[in-house]
């Protein structure tokens, strides 16, 4: 009787959390967090009779007890049920997936399970272990319930969608094709990964604890998906047929039609489509060959190796054949290319505002400065005095032939004196002009001025070489005084200014001076008495 | 004349002889020269006669005389003209006039022995017609005479430009350099080119000198 009013509360527990409004699980709530734990304490004891080891037969879910301490309960009894359950599975394997929504707890897991067992097969991480752990303890939890609310939820879509349905439109059929669409294309894996979704998401919402989880499952949905479009590259792009669409092969396995069509199409590919096939087949869970691991890689590599022979048998592109003339390239492809070659030549300055004012305003400085690079002419240095040119007189001259013959008769005889040249007249002009200029100085000093006597001194000139003659100046001349400054002060102690003194050294001072005045003056008065 | 009884017994005594006298050489005649006066410089010599006339008269002793009605200035000798040349010397002084140039000039003549009158014209160098001719004429005198003036200086001769007649004074060398200045210019060669030629040649003569 206990246990049946247990179970009943725990159903009405999981009932209410089932209608609870999934906005209050945001916020907490002490009626919420009571149901949780009903109702996982009702699905525990549930599940108790199944596990093959004794887990302890109740949960302990006091308020007092942690999330983390009924967490760990849970485990303690999912832990053991594992093995069995994959041992179910195996045998479960056989059959192909009529039904995908079981009402059964056992085969509901199986879709979730398997989902597993293909990760585990396919990669074999120790991340994907614990998180299937984790996956299978949520579903093990709320397994009775999940049939249950899959069945609402089959019966609420039903009640939802019979206002569209008509006699050509059945909502049902539709979905099943649709299923049926997904699974030729991605192996069965996509339906399983929806239902999965569609579990976690119900779990998400229920659970309080939920953030560690969500985030667990988050990242559990993605690898889900992963794995789903590993499934699906594997047929490169599909892989679909006119034969696949439009042909009912209702017994055929999904992978295998995939391969022989493939086979058919493509004679030239049909090694690698086979490589493909097989990988699909490795990818399935449904397949007859096990390719081991080194099989697999073997094939890749074998598969790399067609395509590098074939690439290489090709002619490379022009790019890649070394010298190229036009001709053997297409027209205006060394524009596209992008060609390096060195450039002996600065590039063209690019002028901008900037340049342009930096030149103006060089300009500007040297025109200011006066500093031109003009050539220059290299003044020639007079090696010779100039020559004095006899300036032609173009005028009439005033003497006549005869006077001229004269003049030059009477020169010679040394009567008349020698006629100045036009450059002795410069000179006479010059020489007129000291004078007045001396006269005028003279006349500043009164006409006494006497010039500076002529001494005429005897010195011995030493016959040296001129070189020792020239005055050495020194180098460097050191500003440094030769006697240092105590040296140079005199006076004795503490010298002190007279706003320095003090009353009594300023009494001092004065009696000092009395004494010296009276001491010189002492000797006057003697002396006189003297004479 | 003296014959000098010398005491050998058939020695002649040389005859001595005094110079003959001008007068005398010509066989006691007088000589004369001729010198027709061309009609432009008619006035020029009515004006200039007494400048002409003292020094011909005075220190050449010479006679001279103007014939108006046969326009020409006639010379002769008195009997007591120092020197046979005197003469000569004052034909060619009223001939040098007579071409043109100046009294003052002229007069150097009759001072010097060396000194002479060299004519040539224009064609004997270059045969120009027309408008080339009147070119070389200006060529040869330059601005205002300048160039003419120049070698004149330069040179110490005189130059006289009669239209195509060129008259130069002076001693001989002087004479070639001054020809061979009037040579080039009438040839077309430009003034300042003769300059330069005029100044070497003038250094030259007159270190000489």
């Amino acid at each position: 009787m206990d246990a049946t009013a247990a179970a009943d509360k725990g159903e009405a527990a999981l009932k209410l959390l089932e209608y609870a409004d999934p906005s209050h699980f945001l916020s907490p709530s002490a009626d919420l967090v009571t149901a949780a734990r009903a109702a996982s304490q009702h699905i525990y004891s549930s599940l108790v009779p199944l596990s093959p080891a004794q887990p302890p037969s109740t949960l302990l879910t006091d308020p007092a007890f942690d999330a983390e301490q009924i967490w760990s309960q849970i485990e303690l009894l999912a832990r053991p049920l594992l093995p069995h359950l994959r041992r179910q599975l195996r045998r479960l394997e056989q059959q192909p997936p009529s039904q995908p929504q079981a009402t059964l707890p056992l085969p509901v897991e199986k879709p979730a399970d398997s989902e597993e067992e293909e990760e585990e097969d396919g990669q074999g991480s120790e991340l994907d272990e614990l998180k299937e752990l984790e996956e299978t303890d949520d579903e093990e939890e709320l397994s009775d319930d999940e049939e249950d609310e899959e069945e609402e939820e089959e019966e609420l879509d039903q009640r939802a969608h019979k206002g569209l349905e008509d006699q050509f439109l059945k909502i049902g059929e539709m979905a099943e094709f649709l299923d049926k669409g997904d699974e030729e294309e991605y192996g069965g894996g996509a339906n399983r990964g929806e239902e999965k979704k569609a579990t976690k998401n119900w779990m998400a919402e229920s659970d309080d604890e939920g953030d560690e989880d969500r985030d667990e499952e988050g990242d559990e949905d993605l690898e889900d998906f992963e794995d789903d479009d590993e499934d699906g590259e594997g047929e490169d792009g599909g892989g679909i047929m006119y034969k696949d669409f439009f042909e009912k092969s209702h017994n055929r396995p999904a992978k295998k039609r995939d391969g022989s069509t493939k086979k058919v199409q493509f004679k030239e590919d049909t090694h690698t489509m086979e490589l493909d096939g097989s990988e699909n087949d490795d990818g399935n869970v449904e397949e007859e060959q096990g390719l081991s691991t080194h099989e697999k890689e073997q094939l890749k590599a074998r598969a790399k190796i067609e395509q590098m022979e074939k690439a290489a048998l090709e002619s490379s592109a022009w790019t890649m054949q070394g010298e190229v003339t036009a001709s053997s390239r297409p027209i205006n492809s060394a524009l596209e290319v992008d060609l390096d070659f060195e450039h002996n030549v600065r590039p063209a300055p690019v002028i901008t505002e900037e340049v342009t004012a930096s030149l103006e305003d060089m300009i500007k400085k040297r025109i200011a400065e006066g500093h031109f690079d003009d050539v220059e002419k290299p003044s020639l240095l007079p090696s010779k005095a100039p020559k004095e040119h006899k300036e032609l007189d173009e005028s009439k001259s005033k003497k006549g032939l005869a006077e001229l013959y004269e003049d030059d008769y009477a020169q010679k005889a040394g009567i008349a004196p020698a006629p100045l040249a036009i450059s002795d007249e410069l000179k006479q002009q010059a020489n007129t002009l000291f004078k007045r200029i001396c006269l005028k100085l003279d006349a500043l000093s009164h006409f006494h001025f006497a010039p500076k006597p002529v001494i005429e001194d005897m010195s011995v000139q030493a016959n040296v070489p001129a070189l020792a003659m020239e005055e050495i100046a020194p180098v460097a001349v050191s500003d440094a005084a030769m006697l240092a400054p105590e040296e140079v002060f005199e006076g004795k102690g503490d010298v002190k200014e007279e706003g320095e003194l003090t009353q009594a050294e300023r009494k001092r001072r004065r009696a000092n001076k009395k004494r010296r005045y009276a001491a010189s003056h002492k000797e006057r008065p003697a002396k006189l008495q003297k004479d | 004349m003296e014959v000098d009884h010398a005491a050998g017994p058939g020695a002649v005594e040389k005859p001595r002889f005094d110079a003959l006298t001008p007068s005398e050489m010509s066989g006691g005649r007088p000589q004369f020269r001729k010198v027709p006066v061309p009609p432009h410089r008619f006035s020029p010599l009515k004006r200039c006669w007494m400048e002409i006339y003292t020094p011909v008269y005075e220190h050449m002793k010479v006679d001279i005389r103007m014939n108006i009605k046969a326009r020409r200035v006639e010379l002769k000798t008195r009997q007591d003209t120092p020197d046979v040349s005197n003469l000569q010397k004052c034909a060619d002084f009223v001939h040098a006039f007579m071409l043109g140039f100046d009294i003052a000039d002229a007069v150097a003549l009759l001072r010097l022995d060396d000194l002479y009158v060299d004519s040539f014209e224009i064609k004997d160098v270059k045969t120009l017609r027309g408008e080339h001719l009147s070119r070389a004429i200006g060529r040869l005198s330059g601005k205002g005479g300048k160039t003419k003036y120049a070698i004149e200086n330069s040179t110490r001769t005189r130059i006289v430009i009669a239209d195509t007649k060129i008259h130069i004074l002076g001693s001989f060398v002087n004479i070639k350099v001054a020809r061979d200045s009037l040579c080039s210019l009438i040839l077309g060669s430009p003034a300042g080119k003769v300059y330069s030629k005029l100044r070497a040649v003038s250094a030259r003569l007159a270190e000489r000198y």
